[in-house]
């Protein structure tokens, strides 16, 4: 591919971008995205205000120094505690399940929670108390080993360690937003092809460029406006969150916020070439919406059901599947890793087939796009095309 | 000068195009004739690469046709096609920029066309919210932006209104006059007539018949009209040597006669002024319209 053959195809990308990210729709759906961001952020930060404070057992040791850590490590993390003597660990530890208690500091010892957050994030009371409480045995007994957690106390779960809810809450607002951006503009990208078909600009253009540098220079601006309208939301997301405090952004592990960047790209590069192919199938535009069913099909299922996912311990084998089928990976697997039930080497696995998938994705919709983007008519059938040779 | 050489499609059952070969000499109004199906718009997306041909080629100015040549090409496709919801002076300078102009030279051709065709102050407006007429003088102006050395146009001519029709002849002809090769289809064969040099009639797939308009219309066969005062009927002409004439017919008094080729008509002439006193005597010419029902069995 020479400097000329992506000046031409840089000129149809200029063209989606300048004429799509003018137009009143990609504003306003940026305004509305943006919107539900900040509200999203905001509001739970706001409700978290009027909150009851933190439960706090404590056992062993002397009351008034150990009340002292609780507070100071509430006012570090910006967590309201209520401190709550305990006679012993047995009743601790049975308050603590029955939801009674939120945390326990044992004297010197640990710090007990009834869940360990995922990957340590999430959480941060029990994470701040740990840390002073470990500082302040440190201070009262040196010299002493360091332990592996540095100063801090072992932080001890009585169930295994899951996702913390904010965490799970992340994943959540990655899935939508790959979501609705894949299918945004995806149909757009559909639109756009039935609309070059349909006017017969298509047979203008195409005199000067090959179908493939259309293809390209099209999902090229499409996908480069959906990755500036994501920057925003993200922003507005981490910003506003970290600046009201939210719970919300607290649990945006930067490992789901990569994994979710690179789901929304690879996954955009897989589904837009599909979409175009599924344009160029119909001869009006009218015909998109049934057109498109099959391509928006599988991203839809991974989406429905990762509520079962998100609010669940532990996703079910089919889940877990479809977050390694690159048709569903780029909303399931993202959900999966916020949801804590899959090691970041399987998201790293998944991500690969994925790109795989995509090359394999472009060729097919590639030829489908090639073979029928000149030929008006009744509207085509995929195997058709496939069975006969270039237009 | 624009050569197409032997070419053939085939869809499915149906042969589009059967071997079809023609030339069309630079800096012409060459008009592309035949019936509704014959393969006229098959043969024009060949030319742009938009269609795959089976066999032969196109050459322009003797090399196979590539495309970069293409790109030095104007065509109007016979279904109008610009993005409807686009600004117009964008659209001019987005295709300008695509056959290969800078963007200030794609800006200032497509400037200097919409005021040629008088749409300078709708340079903003969306191509749907101009008229009909307007539309199609943006399509005409889409297909010149780039200045191309040969202009294809697919029944340029269609839905015009009078005033629109003598634009379009007037700038077709002006191409020509500065050196650009025309090829369009039509099927108003008055306006052929009137526009072009030369034709090129085709019907299922293959040329039918091909020249300039004025050999067309004397045909290979050239054709008298005689009239002797005193035998209307003509009895004088049915006693003409068949190895010099033949008499056809005879319309409104004046007979007609086909001549023999290479026959001098001098020798008719004479045989009608010994019959009597010659009031008329010229060659028949046929109109396009009588060419091409002749040589496609349809009519216009």
């Amino acid at each position: 591919m020479s400097r000329h053959w992506w000046q031409k195809t840089w000129l149809v990308a200029q063209r989606e971008l300048r004429t799509r990210g003018r137009s009143r729709a990609y504003l306003v759906t940026t305004v509305i995205l943006l919107l539900a961001v900040a509200a999203g952020v905001v509001i739970p930060a706001i409700v978290a205000r009027g909150s009851k404070p933190e439960r706090v057992g404590i056992v062993g040791g002397p009351a008034a120094a150990m009340t002292r850590i609780v507070t100071e490590a509430g006012r570090i993390s910006g967590t309201k505690v209520t401190v709550v003597p305990e006679p012993g660990l047995a009743t601790a530890e049975s308050r603590l399940r029955s939801g009674d208690l939120s945390t326990v500091l044992v004297d010197g010892t640990e710090v007990v929670v009834k869940q360990v957050a995922f990957a340590g994030t999430g959480g941060s009371f029990p994470v701040a108390l740990a840390n002073l409480a470990g500082l302040t045995k440190v201070l009262g007994q040196l010299p002493q080993s360091t332990g592996p957690n540095g100063f801090a106390l072992p932080v001890r779960g009585l169930i295994p360690p899951s996702a913390s809810l904010t965490t799970r809450l992340t994943g959540l607002f990655t899935s939508v937003l790959l979501w609705i951006i894949i299918q945004v503009y995806g149909q757009q990208i559909a639109m756009g092809v039935a609309e070059e078909k349909q006017s017969r600009i298509v047979e203008v253009i195409l005199a000067t460029i090959r179908p493939i540098q259309l293809l390209v220079g099209k999902v090229l601006g499409m996908g480069l406006l959906a990755m500036l309208q994501t920057a925003a939301t993200v922003a507005v997301f981490l910003g506003l969150g970290s600046a009201v405090g939210s719970s919300v952004v607290h649990g945006a592990a930067p490992g789901i916020v990569i994994a979710g960047a690179v789901f929304l790209i690879v996954g955009y590069a897989f589904y837009c070439t599909a979409y175009a192919a599924a344009g160029s199938l119909v001869s009006r535009q009218s015909e998109i919406g049934t057109a498109i069913v099959p391509v928006t099909l599988p991203l839809t299922l991974a989406y429905v059901l990762s509520y079962t996912v998100l609010y669940t311990n532990g996703a079910n084998a089919f889940y877990r599947v479809l977050g390694f089928l690159p048709p569903t990976s780029p909303v399931a697997m993202p959900v999966l890793y916020a949801a804590g039930d899959v090691p970041a080497w399987q998201v790293a696995v998944s991500a690969v087939l994925l790109a795989a998938g995509t090359v394999w994705m472009t060729r097919i919709a590639a030829t489908i796009y090639t073979r029928s983007i000149l030929r008006t008519g009744a509207r085509l059938r995929i195997r058709q095309v496939m069975r006969e040779a270039a237009h | 000068m624009l050569e197409l050489t032997g070419l053939r499609r085939r869809y499915g059952s149906v042969i589009a195009l059967d071997g079809l070969t023609f030339t069309v000499p630079p800096g012409q109004v060459f008009g592309f004739l035949g019936p509704n199906g014959a393969g006229k718009t098959t043969t024009m997306r060949a030319i742009f690469g938009l269609v795959a041909l089976d066999g032969g080629e196109v050459r322009w100015r003797g090399a196979v046709v590539g495309e970069q040549a293409r790109r030095r090409f104007g065509y109007m496709p016979e279904e109008r096609g610009l993005y409807p919801s686009m600004p117009i002076l964008d659209q001019l300078v987005y295709l300008g920029r695509l056959h290969d102009l800078t963007a200030d030279a794609a800006h200032e051709a497509a400037r200097t066309w919409l005021r040629r065709l008088g749409l300078a102050d709708r340079a903003s407006s969306r191509l749907d919210a101009l008229s009909h007429g307007n539309q199609q003088r943006v399509q005409l102006a889409a297909a010149l932006v780039h200045d191309p050395e040969l202009l294809v146009l697919d029944e340029p001519f269609a839905g015009l209104d009078p005033g629109g029709v003598d634009e379009m002849s007037q700038i077709l002809g002006e191409r020509a006059g500065a050196g650009v090769t025309v090829v369009f289809s039509s099927h108003q064969l008055d306006l052929v007539e009137h526009l072009c040099e030369a034709v090129a009639i085709i019907n299922h797939g293959r040329m039918v018949a091909q020249g300039a308009v004025t050999d067309l219309e004397r045909g290979d066969r050239p054709r008298l009209a005689v009239r002797v005062a005193e035998d209307p009927a003509g009895d004088w002409a049915r006693a003409l040597d068949p190895a010099i004439a033949k008499m056809e017919g005879v319309d409104a008094g004046r007979v007609l006669i086909a001549l023999a080729p290479g026959a001098d008509s001098q020798l008719v002439l004479d045989a009608a002024r010994a019959a009597g006193t010659v009031e008329h005597f010229s060659f028949e010419s046929r109109r396009l319209s009588q060419v091409f029902r002749d040589v496609t069995g349809e009519e216009v």
